[in-house]
C-alpha cells in the first residue's frame, strides 16, 4: 500500500529502576486513519505514549516522526512538529476560561511571542479572531457550547475529557495521541466523537489511541496493537485481532 | 511639620512600590514565579542608579542603565533557578537578595559600604520649596509606573498573557502544548527585574541617600502583602494593595513620632502584617480583587454577542 509512514518505534525500552515499563516495542504508525492501542492496565500504552511526546526520555531504541529522530527532543519541540497529545487525566487550565485553555492549544499564534503581543497588536488581532472562530466550531462539536466563557475548573468529568480532546484538535495535529478519550463520558457521545475523529483523519490527522472500550474502538480503528506487562504481544486489524489468543491471553491472563 | 508634604512623600513611595507589585505581579500572579528575592533586583537598580550618577550621568540614563543591569541580573539568577521547583525557586532568590546586599554593605570601595552612596536630584531647582521638589518627584515617579502598568496590561490582555498564565496554572501542559516555559518563564523574570529595576533607581533619586540597611528582606515581603491584599494576577488590584499598604507602612511612621506606645512601633508594625496577611489567606484568600479575564478584542466581540443572545433568550 503506498501509505506514507508517519510514526516508526524500534525496540524502545522505558524502565522506572528495576521496573521495565516498556520491553523492546516496535511499531508503525501510518498517515490516516485511527490507530488502536489496547492492552490491560499497568501494560506500559501511557507510558509508550510519554516517552513518544517527550515527557519521559527512553532508555533503549528509537523514536521517529516523519523519518526525522525525534528521540532527544523536549516535549514543545515535538509539538511543534505536530504530534500532540491528550492526557488520560485531563491537565486543562482549570483557572483560565473554556475558550482560552483552547487558545493556549494554537500552534503558531504570532501573540505567543513578548515582542509580538506588545508591539505588533494588530498582527495577532486578526488571527486571534480566526483561531476563535474555529476553537467555537471544535467546542460545538464537544458540546460545550454553553460553558465557552466558564472556568473550566468548573466543567464535570466527562465535559472536562472532552475539553482536553478538544483541545488537542485546536493544534492542528499531524498526529494526535488520545488516552482513552471515550472513558468517563457517556456512550453516545463517546461514540459520536470517534465518528468525528473518523471524518477528521480523511482530512490529514492521524490519530493514535489508547481505549479500554473497546466494542467503540474496534468499530473504528484501522489496525491494532496489542501490549502486555510492556511487551506487544499481537496486531492486526480489529475484525482479526479479536479471534487472536494472544489478545485474550492480554487481556484474560490465561496460562 | 506640613501635612501636605507627607501625603506628597506617600504620593512618592506609592508610586515606587507600586512599580514593585506590578513588576511581581507579573511574576507570581500571571506566571506562578515565587521571586522571594525581588529585594535584590531593587537593590540592583538604587545601586547602579546612584554609581552612575556620581560619575555624572544624566537621570534618565541612570534609570534606564539600573533597569538593564537589573534585568541582566535577572536572566543570570533565572538560568539556574528556574530550573528548580518553585519552593527551591523562593529559596534560592531569597538567599541571592541577602549575598547582594552584604557584598554592597562589605565592599566599601564599590558602594560605600555601610555609608552607602549619597545621589544627587534629577532635576535640580535650586532654592525652591520642598513641596515643588515632591512634586517633581511625583510626576517622574508616576511616568515610570505608568509605563510599567501599560506594559503588564498589554500582556496580560494578549495571547502572551494567556501562555504565561497556562504555565502557571501546569506547565507540563503547557510544554505539551508546545510552550517553551524556560523562555517565558526567564522571558519574564527579566521583564520583572527590569522594573524593579527601575523602581530602585526612582528610590535613590528620591532619597538622594542609600544605605544598605534600606534592603532588607522585609522589602520583598512587603511587596508580597502588597500582590497578595489587592488580588495576584489583577493590575489595578496590586495598585490597590500598594497603595494600602504604603498608607499604613508611612501612617505608622509618622504616627510613631507622636503617639507614644509600650513597645516599638516598627514591631506592632510587623505584627499586623502578619495579622493582615492571615486575615486575607483565611477570609479572602483571591485578594481584594479577583483575577482578570483576558481581554482581546476578538474575545470581547464574542463575549458581547454571546452575553446579548443570553440577554434575550432569558
Amino acid at each position: 500500500m503506498p501509505e506514507e509512514e508517519l510514526l516508526k518505534i524500534e525496540e524502545l525500552s522505558k524502565h522506572f529502576g528495576g521496573v521495565y515499563a516498556v520491553r523492546g516495542v516496535s511499531l508503525d504508525v501510518r498517515k490516516g486513519g485511527i490507530w488502536g492501542l489496547v492492552g490491560p492496565n499497568g501494560s506500559g500504552k501511557s507510558t509508550l505514549f510519554n516517552t513518544i511526546l517527550g515527557l519521559y526520555r527512553p532508555d533503549g531504541g528509537c523514536i521517529y516522526f516523519n523519518g526525522r529522530k525525534i528521540n532527544n527532543l523536549s516535549s514543545h519541540q515535538i509539538y511543534g512538529l505536530g504530534i500532540v497529545n491528550s492526557f488520560q487525566v485531563p491537565r486543562l487550565f482549570f483557572q483560565m476560561s473554556v475558550m482560552d485553555n483552547m487558545l493556549v492549544a494554537a500552534r503558531g499564534h504570532q501573540g505567543d511571542g513578548l515582542f509580538n503581543s506588545l508591539f505588533l497588536r494588530g498582527g495577532w488581532q486578526n488571527q486571534e479572531r480566526d483561531l476563535i472562530d474555529r476553537a467555537l466550531g471544535l467546542i460545538e462539536l464537544v458540546e460545550l457550547d454553553k460553558l465557552v466563557f466558564a472556568p473550566a475548573g468548573e466543567l464535570s468529568g466527562g465535559q472536562r475529557k472532552l475539553l482536553e480532546l478538544a483541545r488537542g484538535l485546536m493544534a492542528k495535529p499531524r498526529l494526535l495521541l488520545l488516552d482513552e478519550p471515550a472513558a468517563g463520558i457517556n456512550p453516545v457521545v463517546g461514540k459520536k466523537i470517534f465518528q468525528k475523529l473518523q471524518s477528521l483523519s480523511k482530512n490529514g490527522t492521524t490519530f493514535f489511541v489508547v481505549e479500554h472500550r473497546l466494542e467503540i474502538l474496534f468499530n473504528f480503528a484501522s489496525w491494532v496493537y496489542v501490549m502486555d506487562r510492556g511487551k506487544m504481544v499481537t496486531q492486526g486489524q480489529p475484525e482479526k485481532i479479536i479471534d487472536d489468543p494472544a489478545f485474550y491471553q492480554a487481556y484474560l491472563g490465561a496460562e | 511639620m506640613d501635612l501636605l508634604l507627607y501625603g506628597l512623600d506617600l504620593l512618592v513611595f506609592i508610586g515606587i512600590f507600586g512599580i514593585l507589585a506590578i513588576s511581581l505581579n507579573l511574576e507570581f500572579g500571571f506566571s506562578g514565579l515565587a521571586n522571594f528575592g525581588k529585594v535584590a533586583f531593587f537593590l540592583v537598580g538604587a545601586y547602579t542608579y546612584a554609581l552612575l550618577s556620581q560619575i555624572g550621568l544624566p537621570f534618565y540614563l541612570c534609570l534606564i542603565a539600573g533597569a538593564l543591569v537589573a534585568a541582566i541580573f535577572g536572566l543570570l539568577i533565572s538560568l539556574p533557578a528556574l530550573r528548580l521547583r518553585a519552593d527551591y525557586l523562593a529559596i534560592v532568590v531569597l538567599a541571592f537578595g541577602e549575598i547582594l546586599r552584604l557584598i554592597v554593605k562589605s565592599e566599601d570601595w564599590l558602594a560605600g559600604g555601610d555609608w552607602g552612596l549619597s545621589v544627587s536630584p534629577a532635576i535640580s531647582i535650586t532654592g525652591v520649596s520642598p513641596r515643588v521638589d515632591l512634586l517633581v518627584n511625583i510626576a517622574l515617579v508616576f511616568s515610570c509606573l505608568l509605563i510599567c502598568f501599560v506594559v503588564a496590561q498589554l500582556l496580560s490582555n494578549s495571547p502572551y498573557g494567556r501562555v504565561i498564565r497556562a504555565i502557571r496554572e501546569d506547565e507540563v501542559a503547557a510544554e505539551a502544548l508546545g510552550k517553551n516555559r524556560a523562555k517565558y518563564k526567564a522571558q519574564i523574570f527579566m521583564l520583572g527585574s527590569a522594573m524593579a529595576g527601575l523602581a530602585g533607581g526612582l528610590y535613590a533619586q528620591y532619597l538622594q541617600a542609600i544605605v544598605p540597611m534600606l534592603f532588607l528582606p522585609i522589602i520583598t515581603f512587603t511587596i508580597w502583602i502588597m500582590v497578595l491584599v489587592g488580588g495576584p494576577a489583577n493590575n489595578w488590584g496590586v495598585l490597590v494593595g500598594a497603595a494600602l499598604v504604603e498608607i499604613f507602612e508611612r501612617g505608622a511612621n509618622i504616627a510613631k513620632d507622636y503617639i507614644a506606645l509600650p513597645i516599638d512601633p516598627s514591631n506592632l508594625q510587623y505584627i499586623l502584617f502578619g495579622v493582615l496577611i492571615l486575615l486575607v489567606l483565611f477570609y479572602r484568600p483571591q485578594g481584594l480583587f479577583k483575577e482578570s479575564p483576558i481581554k482581546t478584542r476578538a474575545l470581547e466581540v464574542v463575549r458581547h454577542a454571546r452575553e446579548q443572545v443570553k440577554g434575550e433568550g432569558g
